[in-house]
């Protein structure tokens, strides 16, 4: 097993270690890579990331949109933001998925609103995800 | 001649200035260098990103994306400016302020309306001052910039552009060139040209090594948007530390001016003290004298 996984966010590299297997939220539908897999592009949409590193060892990531490059060593994963599960706050994420829901139930649906919805929406569904990969 | 008192007054107070002078310095010393972190903490991000990029677009030549599409019908421009919350960093605001009423003077004749997306309270001042009408989006930095936020701020223009709104948008912020240097930029931020490679038969070559799923198109609809936002945060970026850069060194030119301005007093000080010394001797000797 030597397949390097390399996570970068523009916030600097968010997870850089070598894994048995990755299991990736593509937006054709979730898919797996292993060692000597082939080259190749492809988007991401937001879901859940799976690290298997050996066994029985496997840990959860939540992933925003992005995209991955894939060649037969390497994985890089290329996302506005990734959080494992264990950096994920139970609590503070339950709080910010409320507050951003509430705000948007408050908005009213108009033209003049659509990007602040869009962005609440935004919110909401990487709070959920969030809260989804760390209950998994 | 000024007054003893006076003078020492005088110095006390602007040594308390130095204090705080020197205390901002470090304090922006300090923050310079975490914002020139983060700068290089979006570096890998943005390189993998443009490379992609430029793989990608060399495969699909003519086909396009929304935000690539230059808009026929030219009626709106939207100008987005970028400043710090806060002032004290001498010209570094007016600077970009200047920067953004020279493209509004030369390129608002152009187009029918001109809107304004501000970011950093002191471009809110100015322009809630003289352009209050054309303002669309207006909000302060904030604490450390995010690539939320940036990214907040690119998906409403891309939304807007997309939607025919604004048919160009026009990015202003200072450049963070040096410790010494911030230059206002300003760069076309929509539609977005994608970078053009430069070693074009290396990336070729690279490109066609890599299998595009599904297609190239799906992958430039969901690159393109993202390199919209890395150009916004990238501006962000670079805005904050310049202002941290451009504060350090007026504050240490501050601090300058008042170790001079110390000197220049404690020697007006002295001066005034021997006089007033050499008047008693004065007095007391010809007190004696009138004894004689």
């Amino acid at each position: 097993m030597a397949l390097e996984l390399v996570v970068v966010t523009p916030e600097g590299e968010a997870l850089s270690e070598t894994v048995e297997q990755v299991v990736l939220p593509g937006e054709a539908g979730e898919f797996g890579v292993l060692e000597s897999h082939e080259r190749f592009l492809t988007p991401l949409s937001p879901g859940p990331m799976q690290i298997v590193r050996g066994g029985a060892n496997r840990e959860w990531a939540a992933i925003s949109s992005g995209f991955a490059e894939v060649d037969g060593a390497h994985v890089v994963v290329l996302v506005d933001r990734c959080r494992r599960a264990s950096e994920i706050d139970h609590a503070e994420t339950e709080a910010r998925r409320v507050e951003a829901a509430d705000a948007l139930a408050a908005l009213p649906e108009d033209e003049e609103h659509a990007g602040e919805r869009l962005r609440l929406a935004g919110v909401v569904a990487t709070a959920e995800l969030e809260l989804d990969v760390v209950g998994r | 001649m000024a007054n003893l008192r006076d003078i020492k007054r005088r110095i006390g107070s602007v040594q308390s200035t130095q204090k705080i002078t020197s205390a901002m310095k470090m304090v922006a010393a300090a923050k310079l260098r975490r914002a020139q972190e983060a700068i290089e903490d979006a570096r890998p991000y943005a390189v993998r990103m443009r490379s992609t990029l430029e793989q990608v677009s060399q495969g699909v030549l003519e086909e396009t994306h929304p935000l690539l599409e230059v808009h026929e019908d030219r009626r709106s421009l939207e100008v987005v400016v970028i400043t710090s919350d806060r002032g004290l960093a001498a010209a570094f605001n007016a600077n970009a302020i200047k920067a953004a009423e020279r493209i509004l003077a030369k390129r608002g004749a152009e187009f029918v309306e001109v809107g304004l997306t501000l970011l950093g309270k002191k471009a809110v001042d100015h322009f809630k001052r003289h352009r209050a009408k054309q303002i669309t989006y207006a909000s302060p930095i904030g604490g450390d910039v995010t690539y939320q936020k940036a990214a907040d701020v690119a998906r409403e223009l891309a939304r807007r552009y997309e939607a025919g709104d604004v048919d160009e948008v026009v990015l202003v912020f200072n450049e963070f060139v040096s410790t010494m240097t911030q230059t206002p930029r300003v760069s076309q931020l929509l539609p977005f040209e994608p970078p053009k490679a430069d070693g074009a038969e290396a990336v070729a070559e690279e490109a066609s090594a890599y299998e595009i799923e599904p297609d190239p198109e799906a992958l430039l609809a969901a690159l393109v948007p993202k390199a919209v936002e890395v150009e916004v945060f990238r501006a962000l970026l670079e805005n904050q530390a310049g202002e941290h850069a451009a504060r350090m060194t007026a504050m240490e030119s501050a601090t300058k001016n008042t170790e001079e301005l110390i000197e220049k007093l404690t020697l007006q000080y002295n001066r005034a003290r021997q006089a007033a010394i050499t008047g008693e001797l004065v007095e007391i000797v010809t007190g004696a004298q009138a004894l004689d």
